[in-house]
């Protein structure tokens, strides 16, 4: 019988994902204990343990270690990206507070799922080896099928849930033929290890079939995940049918999770392919950008508007993927601070307006119609003028923090040479600035359609303020936000 | 020797390959499942083939013992599955078809013209292969997959507390859902028995009752 040794673990690498995941099982445990009416306490518990895990974090910037036999990596880049995840969960569950009892969907079970949803988002951005990056794109997604069908009381919620569950499904079959592919042509699940392979030795045609198609699968598996065309379909019904938090959550979380680990993937591994795939994502990012903008104009809905846009900022962050491949180091290094800036201003951005729907939505009705909006700002000024932030910001309008976030993606694409995209970007930019406008002209000029009261709650208004002044404190001081990210260096440039 | 392989091998393909087929063609959905069981069946029997006796046994006990029998409890449990005027195919079916059928070339093509993948190499003789029986594959995730084993085993907890939360949602809640105006009366009578309260919920207050009953449709 011989002895199994365990290798050492540096546990700096797996600190904040070792408290996210400990923390959700002891307050499964936890929640026991805890009588029916005050389920509140365990979302009060679930955000402590976010801010302890955010803080943990702190002492491990400049760290660029990794563990688990290569498969898990700390370094600047997924440190910030947990930060992110972190700070949309603990909004997340701020807006959630009021909106579950709100709703007579009030479990404890919802804040740990959440909390495993965040594990599970960081899992994709320190994932270096594809077998981690596929279990943890399958841990988000259980968890957010669940949460998506969350709302019982509605069917719309139900089937939503069994919408996503099944395209979920679909593309995690992509993710693993993907996977397969790449090992036959490589030989290597290491992202680290397989960019090397390419870069050491010349592969055989027939390999490189085989490698460009397994990275192709992969795309798409991802593609499914972050809601780019074509692979968007899902979106606006799963974003309607989830309960709005949860809509918040997969529209902010569930996306720069699925960005980060795609980044990676490309750059790290296949960077020396970006020939290649640089083209086909642009025409993927302009079929994004085409399909969500298009598709959000003619939305009365204003859920739906929203899941539509979500997927036109896809398109935007593709921009910054492309150049964060490119060979040439300052587009390249441009690119990946562009990802993360804009994935930085879009999560506050989203939840905030997301956080303004679950103010107006009341119990068994929603309240999502254009209409509903109509002279908020007589009935509720501090809604309206969140929601105008909001929507400026997803306009990419200064001083807010989504005009930085387009300023970055459209010079990173330009630096990378894709002189093409970045103009059709902006003439889209200025397009879909008439729907986000539309909505603000709703709020201050229109005539309040109905007097419908407005119950807020002090966690709904922490989670709303927050959101808000993020996107304003991102769009009037931008230099603390662009200096982290610039310390962020990603790939063989490092 | 050589040859009695073979011819097993043969004969296990074509008992694998005979019950798929028959799982998506039979129309008794019952019938699928037994089909089903039986290409599980010869799966297990290939990896014992292949001398990896540990993943044969483990396929009968997860995939025939219980996988299917769950799928069965699934099919049984459901009303209105069993119904044989269910369409077998989409109108698009030739798509379903393509698809998949390019993908799977795409691996055997190559592996009949006997392409080199850059696998690694097979041990040499009279030692057993890298991962074959239970010995190895424990070691192999204590050591090189600890964290994919870890991770699996996370994301099997939250499954089963995602189906719990699906399955066993309160059924009386669920009908049972408060109106506006209800609520509203509620939370009144709260704060009449709270009082005095430090402030009131400014959003509570300022509805009345009536119009609370008006917007109740």
């Amino acid at each position: 019988m011989t002895e199994i040794i365990i290798p050492p673990i540096d546990w700096r690498v797996a600190a904040q994902l070792s408290i996210i995941f400990g923390w959700a099982s002891v307050l499964l445990v936890i929640a026991l204990f805890v009588p029916r009416s005050r389920t509140r306490i365990i979302g009060y518990l679930a955000i402590v343990g976010v801010i302890v895990a955010a803080v943990a974090g702190i002492p491990l910037w400049g760290v660029n270690a990794e563990t688990f036999s290569g498969m898990l990596r700390l370094d600047a880049y997924s440190l910030t990206l947990n930060w992110l995840f972190l700070a949309s969960t603990a909004i997340t569950i701020a807006l959630s507070l009021d909106y579950l009892p709100r709703q007579g969907i009030e479990r404890s079970e919802y804040y740990v799922l959440v909390l495993f949803a965040t594990g599970g988002m960081m899992l994709l951005a320190q994932g270096a080896d594809l077998i981690i990056l596929f279990l943890g794109l399958e841990l988000l997604s259980i968890v957010l099928y669940v949460l998506t069908g969350f709302a019982y009381p509605r069917i719309a919620s139900e089937e939503a849930g069994m919408k996503y569950l099944l395209i979920g499904a679909f593309a995690g079959g992509f993710v693993v033929f993907g996977i397969a592919l790449l090992y036959g042509a490589t030989g290597s699940m290491n992202l680290r290890a397989i960019g090397e392979t390419l870069a050491r030795q010349a592969l055989t045609p027939e390999e490189r079939t085989y490698l460009l198609a397994g990275a192709a699968l992969v795309v798409v598996g991802f593609g499914y995940k972050v809601a780019m065309a074509p692979f968007h379909m899902w979106a606006p019904d799963v974003y309607e049918g989830a309960p709005t938090p949860v809509t918040g959550l997969l529209s902010v979380g569930s996306k720069a999770a699925g960005f980060a680990s795609l980044l990676r993937f490309l750059v790290e591994a296949l960077a020396g392919e970006w020939q290649i795939w640089a083209p086909v994502l642009a025409a993927l990012a302009i079929a994004t950008l085409a399909v969500g903008n298009i598709g959000a104009l003619t939305q009365q809905n204003v859920k739906r508007m929203l899941a539509y846009s979500s997927i036109g900022h896809a398109g935007y962050i593709l921009f910054g993927v492309i150049a964060a491949g490119a060979t040439d180091g300052v587009a390249g290094q441009r690119g990946v601070e562009s990802v993360l800036l804009y994935l930085i201003a879009y999560t506050f951005t989203n939840l905030g307006a997301f956080g303004v729907l679950i103010a107006l939505e009341q119990r068994g009705e929603a309240a999502w119609d254009m209409g509903d909006l109509a002279g908020l700002w007589n009935r509720r000024p501090w809604l309206a003028i969140a929601m105008a932030v909001c929507m400026l910001s997803l306009a990419g309008i200064p001083p807010t923090g989504g005009f930085w976030g387009k300023l970055y993606v459209f010079t990173a694409a330009w630096l990378a040479g894709m002189g093409w995209i970045t103009v059709i970007g902006v003439i889209i930019a200025a397009v879909a600035a008439f729907y986000y406008l539309r909505i603000v002209a709703q709020m201050f000029m229109a005539e309040p359609a109905r007097e419908a009261p407005l119950p807020m709650d002090r966690a709904l208004r922490v989670g709303l303020t927050l959101a808000t002044l993020g996107v304003l404190i991102l769009g009037f001081i931008p230099t603390p936000a662009i200096d982290l990210v610039q310390r962020v260096v990603l790939g063989v440039r490092g | 020797m050589n040859t009695l392989i073979t011819v097993l091998f043969l004969i296990f393909a074509a008992i694998i390959l005979a019950s798929a087929i028959m799982t998506v063609t039979v129309k008794n959905i019952v019938h699928a499942a037994l089909w089903l069981i039986s290409s599980f069946f010869g799966v297990g029997a290939l990896y014992l083939l292949m001398e990896a006796e540990f993943l044969g046994v483990a396929q009968v006990l997860i995939y025939v013992g219980a996988v299917s029998i769950l799928i069965l409890f699934a099919i049984m449990l459901t009303r209105d599955l069993e119904g044989s005027q269910n369409r077998q195919l989409t109108p698009r079916w030739w798509i379903a078809l393509i698809v998949p059928a390019a993908l799977f070339s795409l691996l055997i093509v190559p592996t009949v013209m006997t392409h080199a993948w850059q696998l690694p190499p097979p041990p040499p003789a009279g030692q057993p292969p890298a991962i074959s029986g239970a010995q190895q594959i424990g070691a192999a995730f204590m050591r090189e997959y600890l964290l994919p084993f870890e991770v699996a085993a996370i994301l099997l907890t939250v499954a089963m507390i995602g189906a719990i939360v699906v399955a066993f949602e309160e059924r009386e809640r669920r009908r049972r859902v408060l109106t506006l105006a209800e609520q509203v009366r509620l939370r009144q009578r709260q704060q009449q028995r709270q009082q005095p309260a430090p402030r009131p919920e400014p959003a509570a207050t300022a509805v009345q009752p009536s119009e609370a009953t008006g917007s109740e449709t």
